[in-house]
């Protein structure tokens, strides 16, 4: 039930789907339905956390493999954006 | 159209056929030849002929050559003009035609023009009038186009087979391109509005002109390297076919079908394709579009788990319902509506059986009381003394023998009210609520709710559990 026991995003989906179409499904005894039902709830949680997570940057990748920052020019009208 | 301007012999002037001509019908066929008419022409009559007759003859051609002598006049219209090694015309296109086209005409540049051949008549100059110009080396270009696309479908490379999906949620995209074109700043402005928390590692690589092809090919091989780059855009912004030709080339093209990671090619416009766009697992019309289709699986996935949530909880609310009405159910049989009715028989039984008990005793009490009459009666009568400890005896023995009576009586009254209370508490909603439900009641606990309904958002409600209650507030229904 704990987070390590989720893979990854679309692992987390393909077991959401899964618990959404047992609970659907069967006529399961309550302990085990509110036991899927928080397990739903936990990767659907998980889901979320995944879509917010990623970062929000630029970087420029040189000749020699280094990551650098982007050329002040290359962004700016899109800053002038996101303050207006 | 006159008479003059149809052909004619040109035989020689001779005045006897002056008069032979004021009768042509009457002499067709005369020995002597009939005097030609002597027709001079303007230089307009005959420079208009020759128009004509070039522009019938040269209505559509197709001419290859070299451009020499361009200028565009302040009219917008391009003069030149067009040679090889043995020959020159003159040409012009008109500013309408020339904005079509994709390339700039400069001296030197072999060309295949389409037209027709007109004379300027002030100028007594014939002239091709373009109406469509292309790169001579176009045909070479496409010639190379067909076969490398030709070879790299017989290897297979264009198979849908090999079509991998986008990353559902990328870690970071990969951007192979130039830094000075559009494209990157069209890729980074729809990615900051669609998905403001994107990733992007660029690799910057020159994409027209000589070399462009290995260092987009170099470029996406160090992308790919980089630690959590899930996709990768490779691609430029509009222009010449020629401009747009490194994606065309071997090398570029083997490195996008090569690619460890899912990869988008995004090159010019819409109507611009190249071969780069048959090996990508996705082709997108513009970089623009490329970025979309990048956040276009997030929305998808948002949705997705949107959708399933709402099943989620679809799903445990029927089983809820479910449950209320197998209780329901479970009442109607046995349940605790039931339970309360058999409370209250029970509860009548032990009230008779202790007025019973009661009754019981009095008879007892008054039987003894009849007997002890009947002694006192008896005892005026017999000796006192022993009949006093006659009845003594008696009595002791009498009373013994009733309180064992009254005795047995309570113990069997006892076991019929210990099983009517293990009956009871067997089917007592306590006994239910310690197999996991729960009973809710309305505030002042006199109804059991059963339907949502009957409730609303603000309600208190009062949950009895296995051990103990609650005091609830109503939040809302699901």
């Amino acid at each position: 039930m704990s987070d390590t026991a989720i893979k990854d995003f679309e692992a987390a989906i393909a077991e959401l789907e899964a618990v959404v179409k047992k609970l659907e499904e069967g006529d399961l005894p309550l302990e085990e339905s509110l036991r899927l039902y928080e397990r739903g709830v936990h990767l659907s949680r998980f889901c979320h956390a995944r879509l917010e997570e990623a970062e929000r940057r630029i970087e420029v990748l040189n000749e020699r493999g280094h990551l650098q920052p982007p050329p002040a020019g290359l962004t700016a009208e899109d800053d002038s954006q996101t303050k207006r | 159209m006159s008479l003059f301007d149809l052909p004619f012999e040109e035989p020689l002037d001779s005045p006897d056929d002056t008069l032979a001509r004021d009768k042509p019908g009457a002499t067709p066929n005369k020995t002597k030849p009939r005097a030609p008419e002597r027709h001079v022409h303007t230089v307009s009559e005959l420079t208009a002929r020759i128009r004509t007759l070039l522009e019938e003859e040269f209505f559509e051609i197709w001419v290859e050559g070299e451009l020499s002598n361009c200028k565009v006049w302040n009219t917008g219209h391009l003069y030149f003009t067009l040679k090889d090694q043995g020959a020159q015309i003159k040409g012009v296109m008109f500013r309408s035609a020339l904005r079509l086209l994709k390339f700039t005409p400069k001296d030197g540049l072999r060309v295949v023009a389409r037209g027709r051949v007109s004379v300027y008549d002030p100028k007594g100059e014939y002239q091709i009038i373009c109406e469509h110009l292309e790169p001579g080396g176009l045909g070479a270009l496409q010639l190379a186009y067909d076969q490398l696309k030709q070879r790299l479908a017989t290897e297979g490379l264009f198979d849908a087979r090999r079509k991998r999906a986008l990353p559902a949620l990328p870690r970071k995209i990969g951007v192979v391109t130039s830094l000075d074109g559009a494209a990157i700043r069209d890729i980074i402005k729809v990615l900051r509005r669609r998905y403001a928390n994107a990733h992007v590692v660029i690799r910057p690589v020159r994409v027209q002109g000589e070399g462009a092809a290995l260092d987009i090919a170099r470029g996406l091989s160090a992308i790919a390297k980089v630690k959590g780059v899930d996709v990768v855009i490779v691609g430029r912004g509009g222009g010449s076919i020629e401009d747009l030709w490194a994606f065309n080339e071997e090398v570029a093209v083997r490195a996008i079908a090569g690619c460890p990671v899912p990869i988008i090619s995004a090159v010019g416009h819409e109507t611009d394709v190249t071969i780069a766009d048959f090996v990508a697992d996705l082709r997108a019309p513009t970089p623009s579009a490329a970025a979309e289709m990048v956040v276009a699986r997030k929305d998808e996935f948002v949705s997705r788990i949107d959708r399933l949530e709402v099943r989620l909880r679809g799903a445990i609310t029927a089983r809820r319902h479910r449950l209320e009405s197998r209780l329901r159910a479970l009442d109607a049989r046995s349940g605790i509506a039931s339970a309360r009715g058999r409370l209250a028989m029970r509860a009548r039984d032990a009230g008779e059986l202790t007025h019973e008990l009661r009754r019981a005793m009095r008879a007892g009490l008054s039987t003894r009381e009849r007997r002890y009459q009947t002694l006192r009666l008896a005892l005026e009568t017999f000796d006192l003394r022993r009949r006093l400890a006659g009845l003594r005896t008696r009595l002791v023995a009498g009373d013994g023998r009733l309180a064992a009576v009254l005795d047995r009586r309570r113990h069997a009254l006892d076991a019929r009210l210990g099983a009517a209370v293990a009956r009871l508490e067997s089917l007592s909603p306590l006994g239910v609520l310690a197999r996991g439900y729960a009973v809710c009641w309305n505030a002042d606990r006199t109804k059991v709710i059963r339907d949502a309904s009957s409730v609303a958002p603000g309600d208190r409600v009062t949950v009895t559990v296995e051990r103990g209650e609650l005091a609830c507030e109503v939040k809302g229904r699901v």
